[in-house]
């Protein structure tokens, strides 16, 4: 950041406060979301009912179509953009991503290796006290 | 039990008379003394007529520095408490050698237990975000934090906390578990009492408050700072306040929830983390270190802002590497959810995850080196001035190089098989949270004290505080590195290992000296207290500071600032203050003065604690229709809040002016005297 920056304080802009957007296009933007993210939760329980399609693939079909919701949910109701005015926004968004990332693939990762180090149970079973 | 609940059963859960421990004598003793504190201060404020001043300028108070002051007695008050507990288990395990001491064990377990609970949540917390919420508005040059209710909404949930677990002294007891209630132990099968109910439901409680404050305190530094204070021009502790809180924000709701599975598996029948049913135990060693290692992240980071102003104060110097200060504590922070497995090497993953984990956790050696390396620099060359805010950093780093080095060694694998659990890693983590998080709340305390209330602490006493505190650290936990390598394991009620008992009597000696230590602080406050006319600082800047708290008189108006301080570099009053003295603090005649307007004061917190009080006593005890009432209670105090039209007052300028003349009257004297010289 250079010394002539002004302060982006001013600029940003808190999720929910938005000025300049008359009332209706901010009406017509939550139906839109609304609308979406209903379809998203029509189709995910449709997915999972269907033998329309390939079963294994249902899984990743319902996870992909819950990624889309969120994404639905953080434009059109939480209001992230990638304008100038919400740096604060999107980095808070990337860093929450980071740790979520973390967090669920590091125990994911844990989880499946616990028992490394460990005999089978029957083994332990077997050992002279 | 019976099918159909008896009255006694609907109106009072599980509790009755055996729940007053009649037959323990030390828990009964103690928690009476802490009632009789507690109704004798009460009856004093009442009878003296200080409850309306008490009630209008502390209980209700929204301003930020009031509600740090109010944080940072919980934490002084709590930390009596939890070193009572410590002197305790220190005197058990210097007699229990071939006997059974005086503690028996299921109270022995009780100690450890709430020791642990309070030390982390209950002073270690509580005392760095008062010093936050005290200092960080200051130095950006801002009059509150973004959300002044909540701030204090977020204390008073904290003090529930810390309430209900001294209550359980007195009413029920308290967990067994250990400070993180491992299961299948804390589950309902092993522990059926209300201990780690009490334990669960406090942490759950104050865990709220915390991150109502990690929230407020974010979203302060992104957003509320003055004029010309970018990123890169802001004090360092405001940078490891950002840090340390994007950290509370991100950690402490994966606290909430696996407390929250516990409970569940202990109220409802669930299995998350029992031995039977699916349940799967690794499952919360696993969320509660992912959690835990940063947590202890959240604790030391402010300590190493704390450092970074003192340090950088008393040898008169802008701190040395800035910008690699700034991404060393970056890097800490993302870098601390990285390594969470090193708390449970032993615990069956192979040798890819803990090799990983493994190098992670050596990885952070290095920011945290870097530091030190900076404050040494700092020092360089400096013309050091050793207040009893400058030992304390000196200690520290002594004190605390040597927690990293034994951090790095329990995070290798291999070693840790051999240390894990032992009395050396007791000595570890005690080494770096007293070396490292409580001497910079003292630090802290004594630096900042003469700005919260206009006077300066006895620098003698102070020293002799230091001193004690500082030796006494050696003496009692040196001897417990060398216990856990002569394979003394933690949390043990007595033993029968001959070679032990010289090093647990070492370290009960060592307790004595740090009991002075904290004698003598408490001498220091009262003595300082009575002498304050003669420690009265009427400049606002004892310490010839550098940032922008110093800029305003102490303590500082409500407002904190009569103009927005207008920022031109790092290092904002130290610049300030040298372009004052070239003008002779001549020309005064700038803006006009202007009517400001301040959050008014609101009960919502101190009503909301209360009924969180409530509804977590009937949950632990199973009383549900008070359950309802302190959730109902609480939800109306939320909607009556909300619900209010005029939240601000306005100061008038006049009144404004009136307040600054005075602070600047007495500035200028510093500075024609300080021409004389
Ligand atoms: C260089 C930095 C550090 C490293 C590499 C490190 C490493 C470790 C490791 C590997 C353990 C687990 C050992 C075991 O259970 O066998 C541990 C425990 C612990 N560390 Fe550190 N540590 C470091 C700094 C810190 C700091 C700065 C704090 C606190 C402010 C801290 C607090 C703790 C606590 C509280 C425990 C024990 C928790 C328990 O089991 O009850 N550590 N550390
Ligand atoms: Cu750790």
């Amino acid at each position: 950041m250079s010394d002539q920056t002004h302060m982006h304080v001013e600029h940003d802009i808190a999720p929910g406060d938005e000025e300049q957007h008359s009332v209706r296009e901010r009406i017509l933007g939550y139906v839109v979301g609304l609308g979406l993210a209903l379809l998203l939760t029509a189709t995910s329980f449709f997915i999972a009912g269907t033998n329309l399609v390939w079963q294994p693939s249902i899984p990743v079909a319902l996870i992909v179509l819950a990624i889309a919701q969120m994404g639905v949910h953080l434009v059109f109701f939480l209001h992230i953009t990638t304008g100038p005015d919400n740096t604060n926004n999107v980095l808070a968004l990337a860093f929450g991503l980071l740790v979520v990332f973390l967090v669920v693939g590091g125990t994911v990762w844990i989880m499946a290796h616990l028992n490394q180090n460990m005999p089978p149970m029957d083994q332990i079973m077997q050992m002279p006290r | 039990m019976p099918a159909v609940p008896t009255v006694e059963a609907t109106m009072l859960g599980k509790l009755d008379w055996s729940a007053i421990p009649l037959d323990q004598p030390i828990p009964l003793a103690a928690g009476g003394v802490v009632l009789l504190v507690i109704l004798g201060v009460l009856a004093w404020v009442v009878v003296k007529g200080h409850l309306p001043y008490l009630w209008h300028e502390w209980i209700t108070s929204v301003d930020h520095k009031r509600i740090g002051v109010m944080y940072i007695l919980l934490a002084s008050v709590m930390l009596l408490r939890g070193g009572s507990d410590a002197i305790m288990m220190r005197i058990q395990q210097a007699i229990a050698y071939q006997s059974q001491g005086y503690l028996p064990p299921e109270h022995y377990n009780q100690i450890f237990s709430a020791h642990g609970t309070i030390m982390i949540f209950f002073v270690a917390m509580p005392f760095v975000i008062g010093l936050m919420n005290l200092v960080v508005p200051l130095q950006l040059g801002v009059r509150d934090v973004a959300f002044p209710t909540l701030n204090s909404v977020g204390f008073w949930l904290t003090a529930t906390g810390a309430l209900l677990v001294n209550l359980s002294l007195v009413i029920g007891e308290f967990a067994r578990t250990g400070w993180l209630a491992f299961p299948p132990l804390s589950e309902l099968s092993y522990s059926p009492g209300v201990g780690v109910d009490y334990y669960a439901w406090s942490l759950q409680i104050s865990g709220v408050g915390t991150l109502v404050a990690g929230i407020n305190l974010v979203t302060t530094v992104l957003k509320l700072r003055t004029k010309g204070m970018n990123y890169l021009r802001m004090p360092m502790f405001c940078w490891t306040t950002l840090a340390s809180n994007l950290l509370i924000v991100a950690a402490f709701p994966i606290l909430t929830a696996t407390l929250a599975m516990l409970l569940l598996d202990r109220y409802l029948g669930f299995h998350f983390f029992t031995n039977e049913a699916g349940g799967n135990v690794m499952m919360f060693m696993n969320l509660i270190w992912a959690w835990g290692h940063p947590e202890v992240y959240i604790l030391v980071l402010p300590a190493f802002g704390v450092y970074s102003e003192v340090v950088s104060t008393f040898s008169s110097k802008p701190l040395f590497g800035y910008r690699s200060m700034v991404l060393a504590t970056m890097a800490i922070c993302i870098i601390s959810f990285m390594v969470w497995l090193h708390h449970f090497f032993t615990m069956g993953a192979g040798p890819d995850v803990n090799a990983i984990f493994g190098i992670a956790s050596m990885i952070i050696a290095v920011p945290t080196g870097v530091k030190i390396y900076n404050w040494l620099f700092t020092m360089y060359g400096g013309r050091i001035r050793f207040a009893t805010p400058m030992l304390w950093s000196v200690g520290f780093m002594v004190t605390f190089i040597i927690g990293g080095l034994t951090g790095v060694l329990v995070a290798v694998p291999p070693a840790d098989f051999m240390l894990h659990n032992s009395m050396f890693l007791v000595a570890h983590f005690h080494n770096v949270i007293i070396g490292g998080v409580l001497f910079a709340a003292f630090a802290g305390f004594e630096y900042w004290f003469p700005k919260a209330f206009g006077f300066r602490l006895d620098e003698r006493w102070g020293k002799v505080g230091f001193w004690f505190t500082f030796v006494g650290f050696w003496v009692t936990f040196m001897p417990l590195y060398i216990a856990g390598m002569l394979g003394m394991t933690r949390r043990m009620q007595h033993y029968d290992v001959a070679e032990w008992r010289p090093w647990m009597l070492v370290a009960a000696f060592g307790m004595l000296l740090l009991t002075i230590g904290v004698l003598a602080q408490v001498t220091q406050i009262v003595v300082s207290i009575r002498n304050r006319e003669a420690l009265r600082d009427r400049t606002g800047d004892p310490w010839d500071g550098r940032s922008l708290e110093w800029a305003t008189s102490s303590p500082p108006p409500v407002f904190n600032f009569a103009f927005d301080p207008d920022v031109r570099g790092e290092d904002a009053y130290w610049a300030l203050k040298h372009h004052a003295k070239q003008q002779q603090l001549e020309d005064h005649s700038g803006p006009e003065y202007q009517d400001i307007e301040m959050p008014k004061n609101s009960p919502t917190g101190f009503v909301c604690a209360f009924f969180a009080t409530v509804m977590g006593f009937a949950l632990i005890w199973h009383i549900w229709w008070m359950v309802i009432l302190g959730g109902v209670g609480a939800f109306a105090t939320f909607v009556v809040f909300a619900w209010r039209d005029h939240d601000e007052y306005v100061i008038p300028a006049a009144e404004v002016e009136r307040i600054d003349r005075i602070n600047i009257e007495e500035r200028r004297n510093l500075v024609s005297l300080a021409g004389t010289l």
